[in-house]
């Protein structure tokens, strides 16, 4: 830890905290306006149905009511992350493709009779046969679910680096698996919420979201109305985790209802549409064929993904390739092979999700340990030898600059006394391991970079002014931290402006774990250019070169005599009389191959760097039962630096739930296109009690070019918990998972049919 | 969510309840502390005119000894029941049974006669409106064929209170006044056995009473779930012990729970007893976890709380 | 349809209100009352969010009904500070950092606060079986855990 830092490594109270405590925080559904109206959408009973007749005219006549719209209100535009994706109207014309997609709304003076409306929506619909399961999709002769994709496939991503058939004909041992796991839902505890304010032309938009810029320009497209007209403001978001990275039908629906009726309208998903229409989370199959040296070194891996997408194409290209990214970020992989096929389904529609592609990184890392016990070589072992270091390149071409994945896996170890209970399972009981690299932030064009302002008031407090987006993981706070360590001026005295389209610039927001790397960066850049100023102006004063002069506690101080000081606020006030008041901004855009595309050129520089973790689970069996406990369970994360320490075991502790605890509670259950589990009951969010004991270890490896040398905070153990869940269970039961999650039943088939190692 | 449209009343006095629901014609449904009842009606799984608060009724509130006899009123919370001396001395299977029911704050609203006369529930059933709407009503919701099982006579909805299956084992009775006056029965005859109306309880009959034998017992109760709160059991098994003699109730597989009375503990016996209860379960896929699984956990149950019950006595 | 009328007492402030009789405490505190510190995540009973106090017992005031509770004495999030001085579990709260999104938050300081004021050191086993009532998904609950211990000790 640097010692010379005042605040930023240290342990302290979030901004946004003392609002939440009072409940005095405001979300998205908490918002009152003036004559505002209440949205209900009707949705579709059907998993596949053309549309015949939207019929609203009933509905507006009863009383109460001020808005009808259907899709036939919207501009036939279809919105997607990328060209090539564009296939999603939000409100469809054409026809509906999964149970629960929104097809009409309604704004009226309150739910009741918005309710009783809907009711009086008639809509005519010839159903079309469905497909639900992605292989039966892929086959020839199932329903079309685009007609420009065939066999509904979406998105194929293919990279082939070396020459894996050679690499696997020469391999000691090659063994194949499939992996499979049931999509999760994100679970945020808000419920998806819109607020639009149409008035004089211009649309105010609030919900919770993970970006507002794009949010704003996919509005501002699919309403036809110049981006400058579409505002999203900043509101507390109740938890995303990639489930409000996108645009939304509800936003769309919001906008329409408000444009319609002149007012304000609030759009408030139940639970079950939050389940049912928003986002959810892509069941994967995943294949992993893996050939490894006598001596346990990777030679080759060869893969072949299936994503099940659901209706629409959403971040399909990311989404298809991340799980396959954060494993090569990770690992060296001489000769690789990846086929990765997102596909269409009449499910709903799959997302991007911090803990992504679970069936792929816990099936690969469990299998490394299979092939590994063959080789008399322990987890641990196999994971160093095969990790990768500072200074290599990955095989698709992203070099790695800071890297302390050797540090987490030794540290991890140590804490748990790794080798020996590894080698001392028993059937009730076993250790696993798992690890992970995430990348900080990914291309994303010129969106990729964040820029930040900053003024100084007065009275030597500081506002700044930054796109970045806070979901809950405490990015507001962050920000303020380095602003508060650069200017010398305490958390406090530091306002925020952020996240509000009409007044910040551009930022990559908050889903592409870009948020310390480039959003605090950019804080960093623009404050530390308001430092130069207020330094010369106090060395001017004090009569002292500008190296002398150190900013701390709202002083400005000669570091050598630091008696020898004067107010910060009245170096502001100089300036100010010398008409140039102390403003700055900075930018900060990371080093990324811009040439790189998910599906067109899968090389080049991922990001600006990566961080690396290490988990460690212990589990212990029911052997009558097959119920999984987790008593306890560590975690080692190389985050480069911890700006808040304890925020960001805060996020490695949400992690152990939402990654490592869910392996053995967390999945969708269907019923064909009926989402069987869209409620807080019966989808099992894991609760106090259902928790391990849990040790987080941070790690720091100084990233050179991170604020501070920091990188992401927390998002490996997102991405390796289940890993380590997964890896416990075989040790304990000496045979591989076929499917997440590892519900007791499925634990105690395992234990029944123990799969052996083949070779 | 909202609610529909109902008219409120608190009523002071089980007749005043009565009265209230022959005014209503039948269409009233009554309430304690709601904590089943008013996500049913956020779920429009019932439409009542009424709902009868039954909370001011302060005689349904106490708990009794009388004649060798623990009289609970049906508005005790379970957190009070549980808290209560003479239960965990003489009853732990119920003990334990209050203390695994859903969560500590729903057990301070919920009271012990809601938990008793709760609905039955299905992964197909308890959803809104809409969703019901988009899957097709069953027999439960007055349609002609079950979600869960293609060509089903009957509905295979599971009774999930965690308490029956333990008074069951208690040899507890239910008090009942409603009509035609007052009735005492035995808590395993209010059930049906059919899932679609699960219990036999006539239309305005209040639950006012649980009777249980106050004799000291040994016991335990037994539930399998994912997460260790909040949920409702998958399958559960009490036991509760006396003189030699035991009484094991299953719950959570189909519509009502199902007793077994062991009259010499010897292992042959337990053994018999774990394969009959295992051979009558019939559970369905209409929970998070597989219907075979659950099938199998019965047994699995049945034994691991009786070798329990006789090695700890359910301490 | 006709109305009810009750009177509550919320936050020591007295309420007469003519509420609707299928009404939720819950709709009656955020859209009447603008108390919007109780929150509606699941709305079945299931998450927790919307725990306030009701004659100091912690409810889901979305399963219970505004007519029910006439005449009771009702404490929400925003009722906790006193004299501008914060509740020793909200102190204990930001300080442990147990707040990440803060959408469970309320209901979890008031089921905490219902443990705390009848029983004030709870141990942590106790503190684990009664916040297993309300669910988080951000924090993983041990910062929680810690909170309520420290706010205990206060």
């Amino acid at each position: 830890m640097n010692t010379d830092l005042n605040i930023v490594g240290k342990r302290v109270v979030r901004s946004d905290s003392l609002a939440k405590v009072t409940g005095e925080a405001r979300y998205t559904a908490d918002l009152r306006l003036p004559n505002m109206l209440v949205g209900k959408v009707l949705r579709s009973p059907y998993p596949h149905a053309r549309i015949v007749r939207i019929d609203l005219t009933r509905a507006l006549k009863v009383p109460g009511v001020k808005a009808a719209v259907s899709g036939f209100d919207a501009y036939g535009i279809k919105w997607g992350v990328f060209r090539y994706t564009q296939d999603h109207a939000m409100l469809p014309t054409d026809k509906v493709r999964y149970i629960g997609e929104d097809v009409a709304a309604v704004a009226a003076i309150d739910e009741e009779t918005a309710l009783e409306a809907l009711s009086h929506i008639k809509v005519d619909y010839e159903t079309l046969p469905a497909v639900f399961d992605p292989i039966e999709s892929m086959k020839d002769g199932a329903p079309q679910i685009h007609d420009e994709h065939k066999n509904n496939i979406n998105i194929h991503v293919h990279i082939d680096v070396g020459e894996v058939d050679k690499a696997m004909r020469e391999a000691f041992i090659v063994r194949e698996d499939t992996f499979k796991a049931a999509g999760e839902a994100y679970a945020m505890m808000e419920p998806y919420a819109v607020v639009a304010s149409y008035k004089n032309g211009f649309l105010d938009l609030w919900m919770p979201n993970a970006g507002p810029h794009v949010r704003a320009k996919a509005l501002s497209n699919l309403l036809k109305m110049p981006l400058n007209k579409v505002r999203v403001r900043h509101i507390n978001s109740g938890g995303a985790f990639g489930g409000r990275s996108e645009v939304a039908p509800a936003d769309l629906v919001a906008s329409l209802l408000s444009i319609k009726a002149g007012r304000p309208v609030k759009l408030v998903l139940s639970r079950e549409e939050n389940a049912t229409s928003s986002r959810q989370i892509h069941d994967i199959i995943a294949t992993i064929k893996t050939g490894m040296k006598k001596d346990g070194t990777i030679v080759a891996k060869d893969y072949k993904v299936i994503y099940n997408g659901g209706a629409y194409s959403s971040t399909g290209p990311i989404a298809t390739s991340i799980p396959f990214y954060v494993y090569e970020e990770c690992y060296r992989f001489p000769n690789v092979r990846y086929n990765g096929y997102r596909v269409f389904t009449n499910k709903g529609i799959r997302g991007m999700y911090g803990c992504h592609g679970r069936a792929f990184l816990a099936g690969n890392e469990a299998q490394m340990d299979l092939m590994a016990r063959e080789l008399g070589i322990d987890p641990a072992e196999i994971r160093l030898k095969n990790g990768l270091t500072p200074g290599e390149v990955t095989a698709t071409k992203s070099k790695i600059t800071s890297c302390g994945l050797k540090e987490t896996i030794e540290t991890a170890s140590e804490r748990t006394d790794f080798k020996k209970q590894w080698a001392k399972r028993s059937r009730n009981k076993g250790i696993g391991m798992g690890c992970v690299a995430i990348m900080c932030g990914f291309p994303m064009g010129f969106r990729s970079g964040s820029s930040c302002y900053v003024k100084i008031n007065d009275d030597g407090q500081v506002t700044i002014v930054t796109g970045l987006v806070d979901n809950g993981q405490g990015n507001e706070s962050m920000v303020i931290q380095v602003a508060s360590e650069v200017l010398g001026i305490p958390m406090g005295d530091i306002n925020l402006v952020c996240a509000d389209t009409e007044v910040t610039n551009l930022d990559p927001g908050s889903y592409s774990q870009a948020a310390a790397f480039v959003g605090a960066n950019a804080v960093k850049v623009a404050c530390e250019n308001a430092r130069k100023r207020i330094v010369a102006i106090a060395a001017e004063k004090l009569g002292v070169a500008e190296t002398d002069i150190g900013l701390k506690d709202r002083m400005a101080y000669v570091v050598k005599e630091p008696d020898k000081k004067m107010p910060i606020s009245w170096v502001v006030r100089e300036a100010f009389f010398r008409g140039d008041p102390i403003v700055a901004t900075g930018s900060f855009f990371p080093n990324i191959d811009f040439e790189r595309e998910w599906v067109s050129r899968p090389w080049g520089q991922m990001a600006g760097t990566f961080s690396f973790g290490t988990s460690v689970a212990e589990v212990t069996i029911d052997p009558e039962t097959g119920k999984v406990t987790i008593p306890r369970f560590t975690a080692a994360h190389d985050c480069g630096c911890p700006i808040n320490p304890m925020a960001v075991e805060g996020q490695m502790e949400g992690s152990i739930l939402q990654a490592g605890v869910a392996t053995i509670t967390e999945g969708n259950l269907w019923d064909k296109g009926h989402l069987l589990n869209p409620d807080l009951l019966e989808y099992k969010v894991p609760l106090a009690c259902d928790m391990p004991e849990m040790d987080t270890i941070i790690v720091s490896s100084r990233d050179p070019a991170g604020p501070f040398g920091a990188k992401e905070g927390g998002l490996t153990v997102r991405m390796n918990a289940y890993s380590a869940v997964a890896c416990a269970v075989a040790n304990a039961t000496g045979a591989l998972f076929e499917e997440l999650p590892l519900t007791p039943d499925r634990v105690l088939k395992i234990m029944e049919t123990k799969k052996g190692v083949k070779k | 969510m909202i609610l529909p449209q109902f008219e409120y009343h608190k009523v002071q006095s089980v007749a005043g309840a009565i009265a209230l629901y022959r005014k209503y014609k039948g269409k009233a449904r009554y309430c304690a502390g709601g904590t089943d009842l008013i996500p049913l009606l956020k779920q429009r799984l019932s439409a009542p005119a009424a709902v009868i608060d039954l909370k001011g009724i302060d005689e349904l509130k106490t708990i009794t000894r009388r004649k060798g006899v623990l009289i609970i009123g049906a508005n005790v919370t379970l957190f009070d029941l549980k808290n209560d001396p003479i239960v965990r001395e003489h009853f732990p299977a119920l003990f334990q049974s209050l203390d695994a029911t859903s969560c500590e704050t729903l057990q301070m609203r919920g009271t012990i006669g809601g938990n008793i006369l709760q609905d039955t529930r299905c992964i197909q059933y308890n959803k809104s409106l809409e969703w019901r709407t988009s899957r097709g009503f069953c027999f439960k919701m007055g349609g002609k064929a079950c979600n869960v099982v293609l060509n089903a006579q009957a509905c295979f909805s599971n009774y999930c209170s965690d308490n029956a299956p333990a008074l069951i084992t208690l040899s507890a009775k239910v008090r009942l006044k409603g009509l035609k006056g007052e009735r005492t029965v035995d808590l395993e005859k209010i059930f049906s056995g059919n899932g679609k109306a699960p219990f036999t309880v006539e239309p305005g009959e209040v639950l006012t009473a649980i009777l249980i034998p106050l004799k000291k017992t040994e016991g335990v109760y037994e539930k399998l779930r994912v997460r260790d709160s909040m949920d409702y059991p998958l399958v559960d098994a009490a036991v509760s012990m006396a003189g030699g003699k035991a009484r094991v109730c299953i719950g959570g597989i189909g519509p009502a729970p199902r007793l077994y009375v062991i009259k010499n503990m010897d292992e042959n016996t337990i053994r018999d007893t774990a394969d009959k209860a295992y051979a009558d379960a019939k559970p369905v896929a209409n929970t998070t976890i597989s219907a075979a699984y659950r099938k199998k956990m019965v047994s699995t149950l049945v034994k691991r709380a009786i070798k329990r019950v006789l090695k700890e006595g359910g301490r | 349809m006709k109305t009810v009328k009750v009177t509550i007492q919320v936050n020591n402030e007295e309420n007469v209100l003519q509420v609707k009789p299928y009404e939720t405490l819950l709709e009656t505190l955020r859209e009447r009352l603008a108390l919007t510190g109780a929150k509606e995540s699941c709305g079945m009973g299931a998450c927790g969010a919307c725990t306030v106090l009701v004659n100091g017992i912690p409810l889901r005031s979305c399963l219970v009904l505004t007519a029910e509770v006439d005449g009771a004495d009702i404490t929400t999030i925003e009722g906790l500070m006193k004299d501008g001085k914060l509740h020793p579990l909200q102190e204990a709260f930001m300080e442990k950092g147990a707040v990440q999104c803060g959408f469970c938050t309320s209901g979890m300081i008031m089921t905490a606060k219902a443990l705390l004021d009848r029983n004030k050191r709870p141990t942590k086993k106790e503190i684990v079986r009664t916040i297993s009532s309300n669910i988080c998904r951000c924090t993983g609950y041990k910062k929680i855990i810690e909170a309520v211990e420290e706010a205990g000790k206060k």
